[in-house]
């Protein structure tokens, strides 16, 4: 079968070193395996990867940073604004990938290529431009030093366009911080397993794209029918509204009521003065504008300016639920001025918010426990609460100033200069765990540890579903669900699409079936493209295991396994070691691996394809 | 009476839908690049994201710097006539809102059609940013706010479920001391 529609079926292959830009063709077979996005990106970290023997410096100028979209970026479907990077973690060592919404990816997609692969160090901080003629590495090392937003303003004037979408990074990622982000349209960010630290390695401050090309959808007007009906679904759902009023914020009530929301560094799970910093406070006080990706009616972005106080002025597209979480209650600030304050501050410097309130909340909990002395912190007392302290200590992690060198090294670094912090640092192979607490349900605790990339949701997310109704459930189930998750939850990112549609207004997941198949002119049904993901799953496991990685490496965070939550509906529970282990040597059974968590050798062969 | 295609900024969220369906209407194609409305997003201070669109003006500039008068006002819109365009976009230079679009793939400028009168933007816009509304009922919005300017009427802002409302009032039976 060969592709009728989704892809230009053209990629963009630039090396920073040699300042060489190759477009190169696309064979079907490669597009229909992978997909698009994480699952191109995949590929070629792999082949990279089996180029360098399996010996990549995640800030060496052989570290490949792929920047994909998917078939369905951009279409006309519900929320078809994602894009997905993809390269060597500097935060873990293996495999990593995040994606960000807004419309970078489709911007992309319209200069006429289905992927950009970037490879080498450029001399001197640049920029990378492209439009529908081509790609130039242009020079831009007054950009050092500036923010996100800043560097985006001065490229836009630079280029003398502002119709042009880009993707930035901050001090942070000049400066390698291990969890930088990588930051588009004032705001969307890709924030995890530190791909803006990679950026920064290849002294890339900036991608700056212009396209107006047709994107190939096979079957428009059964598109459009399908796509008529999904929107009319999701603006029917009793949920629609909340959601463009709230978006993410409105989780923040949920999750103190159900004790899963990260309070004093995952010391509790429930938080006395959540009603300052969530949804209603938010809307009441603070959002001045709705934003939304790419095609989405959820518009699930706020907009937020601070009216008054010491904070007055701050302007700020956000926050989220992760961002509230992690830079309010489990840092123990109840002052939602202060979190709009942090979460600008991180989106100016370029770090992830998650990591970042994991490692100022555990070094928060560290000098509280003596693990860490006031020496340590550079004679700056620290603690829960305390905004100056914290905004002061962010800034000192971006530039790498004082105790904030070593902090911005990320967990590893941190637990390998002072071993006790292994005890309060919430992290998964080197990446800090994301504000939904696994102490409440064993099956996402497994999700976190199995997770290609990291303790990070975006691969199962099963806790709602356990803590609703999985009561009962048998090892079986538990299992079974994490593993469906992580088959059809890459798989949106490998469409290029967003899964907020599907879980949170139940959009059914045919519906992505069809939206394949008349964007590509394909005829694959779900259990077909779940395989593909799942494919991919197994290559990115494949990946980490030649870079090192074996069965202790899917653990749990001390605290999931030995301190439960102070208080809340969940006060008392923690993850037995001996159940956990159990479920996990069922989940390799089931995936086929062994029970160290290897996959077969065979499997190896079946990527080994050239792109 | 006329319907005029008018835009609410406060209300757009930046989610281009109305872009993709224009261009899918008029050219059977996904490229927002090729629609008759664009939001911009400009950011930061204020942060706005206002759809542009045609305002058939009735003394259109446009149609005034046609050199060929392939534009003309017809019925509450400022048409465009296909086989008497020459393609030098004067119409786009001069649109004082900037509100029509010129693409490389095509030869003629892109403007609103309004679809026929059921314009397909407004038909799909989640959020309630585009309206298409009798022109009779332009400025009502503006005529109420600036009415509380310089009446005696009095304002409460209040919250329900989230929700900011306001009521306004008279304050009435009160006796001067």
């Amino acid at each position: 079968m060969s592709l009728k529609g989704g892809y230009f079926k053209k990629g963009l292959w630039v090396d920073l070193t040699r300042g060489a830009i190759e477009t190169r063709g696309l064979a079907d077979a490669f597009l229909e395996r992978y997909i698009g996005g994480r699952g191109f990106g995949a590929k070629l970290v792999w082949d990279n990867l089996r180029e360098h023997d399996f010996k990549i410096d995640p800030l060496g100028a052989e570290n490949l940073l792929v920047v994909a979209p998917g078939p369905l970026s951009g279409v006309y479907l519900p929320s078809s604004g994602k894009n997905s990077f993809v390269a060597i973690s500097p935060a873990t060592g293996l495999y990593g990938d995040s994606s960000m919404g807004g419309g970078f990816g489709v911007e992309l997609r319209q200069t006429g290529i289905d992927l950009l692969s970037v490879a080498g160090r450029a001399a001197e901080l640049s920029v990378l431009f492209i439009d529908g003629d081509g790609a130039k590495v242009i020079p831009m090392p007054e950009l050092k030093g500036k923010s996100c937003l800043q560097a985006e303003g001065l490229i836009k004037e630079r280029l003398g366009s502002h119709i042009v979408h880009m993707a930035t990074i901050g001090v942070a990622g000049e400066n390698m911080v291990g969890f930088a982000c990588i930051s588009a349209d004032w705001g969307r960010n890709a924030g995890r397993t530190g791909l803006g630290t990679v950026m920064g390695s290849k002294n890339l401050k900036a991608i700056a794209l212009q396209g107006n090309k047709d994107l190939p959808v096979y079957d428009m007007s059964g598109l459009v029918a399908e796509a008529d009906k999904a929107y009319g679904y999701m603006k029917e759902h009793p949920f629609f509204k909340m959601w463009q009023r709230q978006g993410l914020m409105n989780v923040i009530d949920y999750a103190n009521e159900t004790g899963i929301l990260p309070a004093y560094n995952f010391k509790d799970s429930v938080f006395a003065r959540y009603q300052q910093i969530n949804g209603t406070t938010m809307l009441n006080h603070y959002k001045i504008g709705d934003s939304a990706c790419f095609a989405c009616p959820m518009c699930c972005g706020n907009i937020c300016l601070v009216k008054s106080g010491k904070y007055v002025g701050t302007v700020v597209e956000g926050p989220e639920y992760e961002t509230c979480a992690m830079l309010g209650p489990n840092l123990g600030i109840d002052d939602f001025a202060a979190v709009l304050s942090a979460a600008r501050l991180c989106d100016e410097l370029g770090l992830d918010t998650i990591s970042t309130g994991s490692i100022v909340a555990a070094v928060i909990e560290g000098y509280e426990k003596g693990i860490l002395s006031l020496a340590d912190l550079d004679g700056r007392e620290i603690t829960w609460g305390d905004d100056d302290a914290i905004l002061e200590l962010i800034r000192k992690i971006a530039h790498r100033e004082g105790v904030g060198d070593i902090l911005a090294g990320g967990s590893r670094r941190i637990i390998e200069t002072w071993p006790e912090m292994d005890k309060v640092i919430l992290q998964v192979k080197g990446l800090e765990q994301s504000a939904y607490d696994s102490r409440a349900s064993i099956s996402m605790a497994l999700a976190y540890a199995t997770s290609d990339i990291g303790a990070h949701h975006t691969r199962a997310w099963t806790i709602a579903k356990e803590m609703e109704e999985g009561s009962n459930w048998s090892d079986d189930e538990r299992v079974g669900i994490v593993i469906y998750h992580q088959k059809l939850r890459p798989l949106f990112d490998m469409f290029g699409v967003c899964r907020l549609p599907w879980i949170e207004l139940g959009l059914n997941e045919l519906h992505y079936e069809r939206f394949y198949n008349c964007v590509t002119g394909g005829s694959l049904s779900l259990d077909e493209l779940l395989e593909l993901s799942n494919d991919v799953y197994d290559l990115t496991r494949l990946a980490n295991v030649r870079l090192g990685m074996s069965r202790r490496d899917d653990s749990l965070p001390y605290k999931v396994r030995t301190n439960p939550p102070l208080t809340g509906p969940n006060a008392g529970k923690v993850i037995n070691q001996e159940d956990f282990q159990r479920l996990l040597t069922l989940y390799y059974q089931k995936r086929g691996w062994d029970e160290n968590g290897v996959p077969p050798a065979s499997l190896a062969e079946k990527f080994n394809d050239r792109v | 009476m006329p319907l005029k295609l008018t835009v609410i900024p406060e209300q757009c969220c930046g989610c281009r839908i109305c872009e993709l369906v224009c261009a899918i209407e008029h050219f059977g194609v996904n490229n927002p690049k090729k629609s008759a409305v664009r939001v911009l997003n400009i950011y930061p201070h204020p942060v706005i994201r206002m759809p542009v669109v045609c305002s058939q003006c009735r003394v259109p500039l446009c149609a005034q710097v046609c050199p060929t008068d392939a534009l003309r006002w017809v019925e509450g819109v400022v048409q465009l006539e296909p086989s008497e365009c020459i393609a030098c976009y004067k119409c786009a230079e001069s649109c004082p809102f900037g509100a029509i679009y010129v693409h490389e793939d095509c030869e003629l400028p892109i403007k609103c059609d309004m679809c026929g009168g059921d314009p397909q933007c407004v038909k799909k816009c989640p959020t309630g940013a585009l309206r298409l509304l009798p022109e009779a009922a332009l400025g009502e919005s503006k005529r109420l706010d600036n009415i509380l300017s310089y009446t005696a009427m009095k304002e409460i802002e209040l919250y329900e479920e989230g929700e900011k409302k306001v009521i306004r009032y008279a304050e009435v039976g009160k006796e001067e001391l």
